[in-house]
């Protein structure tokens, strides 16, 4: 039996940050470990060149997924007005100062979203620094405002952290009851995602790479993982 | 423990296309199956941030407002001796940092709100520069916009990939605002006429085009840290408490730009519900995941977003400590209300 962290992610509109180069943000339908990663240490309130402490946590934390649905794509058209040549100290304006500059440019940009996307993490920690009961009292009351992967995605309803003792990722995760007014979103039947060396109590159909294991903050790097996954049924 | 304030709004708006996409179409989201109205997080604050309100709310009650700061700065400077073509070309700097000049010029093209620090710090710098008989640096002209700088890094943040030093995290949480109800984007097929065509040879149109509209009821939400406000503004609480007055005015009459003029659909908000509480921060979309339909859309909408954060209540435990609301669709509460409440 090991102790699960297990909790439930809903908001209209989600970002789960893929590999993003020049105008596409693209998003991922579930959560990667450094988004997940990212809400636990926004709760506990680690700040962003905290490397070492966000380094301890990443150790410390596994993660399984179980999504209900997987939402639908919303590529958002997004302009940013820049004052021409970004001049020497022009950050230290308001922007409404900094619009009235003469020849204001354009930066464009495409950032994907999932919309009514739903899903429930369980997590496992092996640390005692950073265990499920202190993460789950941190979910209830977070230092930080919460997200789903963009800032303007705030959650949709309590994430509801319950610690439940299960023999395996699955019955943790089945065990758990989602909110009534989110069950109406699920389509189809849950698919399960998981990372290595978990005991999972189901078969993985297949198995994928991902790079969002976080590497250094600071430095915005990543290494690539392995991701199980299940699809669902017997 | 950090203390969350939450603003629920709905605010209505009539045929409008307050924010496009890349095709000129309002933007859309589809929740609960059904397709509505949004505007994006990023419109709502550059809206807010770039409103007069937004900068007046922060000069204080005394500010000025002029656009005659550059001729007084002028005088100021020729009185302790400056010789005119210097006092000239530094009076345009100084007050070139509060607004657009006319050309050639020092007087401000629109009227400027300026408040009595921001008065100070430019008589002070005044000083300066008519003792040492120099022109003034970039870094002390920038000094100038002191608490209107401070308060809108301080809410909505800064990020500089080039100079991460100068990064702030932004204490607010503005989610993209949703219509309520389901909507179908309109088209508006417009012709423009020629005057001075006498059908001679064509009597066609001018120009022929077509613009997307809709209507609905949105629900907003924002969540302010307001720890991280005060962190932000070095302490001072009552900057802070400055700021989140500002933004909740702001937030509540304030509509973005986009197509103003082919629609005029400014509209305050109906509905705002605000919470303070150190509990985890939701938002109450999920009260709209079935669209909002019939007669009393707005009614329908306000009970349906009270019945929610009761359900919430019930289901989770209290989400916050304290509320307070306004409804001006029955005329209960008023936004001075709010606004001492948020900022208490």
């Amino acid at each position: 039996m090991d102790d699960y962290l297990v909790f439930q992610l809903y908001a209209p509109l989600a970002a789960w940050g893929g590999q993003a180069v020049g105008q596409e943000r693209p998003t991922n339908d579930h959560p990667g470990r450094s988004a997940l990663l990212g809400l636990l240490a926004a709760a506990l309130g680690l700040k962003r060149e905290q490397e070492q402490a966000h380094a301890q946590l990443r150790d410390a934390c596994r993660f399984g997924i179980k999504l209900f649905s997987p939402g639908l794509m919303l590529r958002d058209f997004h302009t940013i007005q820049v004052p021409p040549g970004a001049r020497k100290q022009q950050h230290l304006k308001t922007r409404r100062d900094e619009l009235r500059e003469p020849k204001l440019g354009t930066m464009l940009s495409f950032r994907s979203y999932r919309q009514d996307a739903l899903c429930l993490v369980a997590a496992l920690s092996s640390d005692a620094d950073y265990g499920v009961e202190r993460l789950a009292d941190a979910l209830l009351e977070p230092v930080f405002p919460l997200y789903l992967g963009r800032k303007s995605c705030p959650p949709a309803a309590p994430l509801d952290p319950e610690v439940i003792a299960a023999p395996d990722l699955r019955s943790a995760l089945d065990s758990y009851c989602i909110a009534p007014v989110l069950a109406r979103l699920q389509t189809g039947t849950p698919r399960y995602y998981w990372e290595a060396g978990m005991n999972t109590g189901m078969r993985h159909d297949y198995r994928a790479p991902r790079h969002d294991q976080p590497l250094s903050r600071r430095r915005w790097q990543f290494a690539p993982r392995d991701e199980y996954v299940f699809l669902g049924g017997e | 423990m950090t203390q969350f304030i939450q603003l629920h709004m709905l605010t209505a708006y009539p045929p409008s296309n307050l924010n496009r996409d890349d095709l000129g179409r309002p933007k859309t989201a589809i929740v609960g199956g059904t397709e509505r109205l949004r505007i994006s997080s990023q419109s709502l604050k550059r809206a807010w941030r770039t409103s007069e309100h937004f900068e007046s709310a922060l000069a204080d009650f005394r500010g000025t407002r002029t656009k005659r700061l550059g001729e007084q700065v002028f005088e100021g400077l020729i009185e302790k001796g400056v010789s005119e073509s210097k006092a000239k070309k530094w009076a345009a700097e100084i007050a070139g940092v509060f607004g657009k000049l006319k050309k050639d010029s020092f007087e401000i093209e629109q009227l400027a709100h300026v408040s009595p620090e921001e008065r100070q710090a430019v008589e002070n710098l005044v000083d300066t520069l008519a003792n040492e008989d120099r022109a003034p640096e970039k870094e002390e002209l920038n000094l100038l916009r002191k608490n209107p700088k401070a308060v809108d890094i301080a809410l909505f943040g800064r990020m500089l990939a080039s100079s991460p030093a100068y990064n702030v995290e932004a204490a607010t949480q503005v989610a993209h605002a949703i219509t309520v109800n389901q909507v179908k984007i309109e088209d508006d097929f417009f012709t423009a006429v020629d005057d001075l065509n006498t059908h001679e040879e064509d009597a066609g149109a001018g120009h022929m085009g077509d613009a997307g509209f809709s209507s609905g009821i949105f629900y907003q939400y924002i969540c302010i840290d307001r720890d991280r406000l005060v962190e932000n503004l070095q302490g001072d609480e009552e900057l802070a408490q400055q700021a989140i007055a500002a933004l909740v005015e702001a937030a509540a009459k304030v509509a973005p730009t986009g197509k103003q003029n082919s629609f005029a659909s400014r509209a305050y908000t109906s509905y705002l519900l605000a919470e303070k509480g150190s509990q985890q921060p939701r938002s109450l979309s999920v009260a709209f995941l079935q669209a909002v339909r019939g007669g009393d859309l707005l009614g329908t909408a306000i009970q349906r977003l009270e019945q929610q954060r009761d359900n919430f209540d019930k289901v989770y435990g209290d989400c916050a400590d304290q509320r307070c609301s306004l409804n001006a669709q029955t005329g209960e509460g008023s936004l001075q209300d709010i606004i001492d409440f948020v900022k208490a």
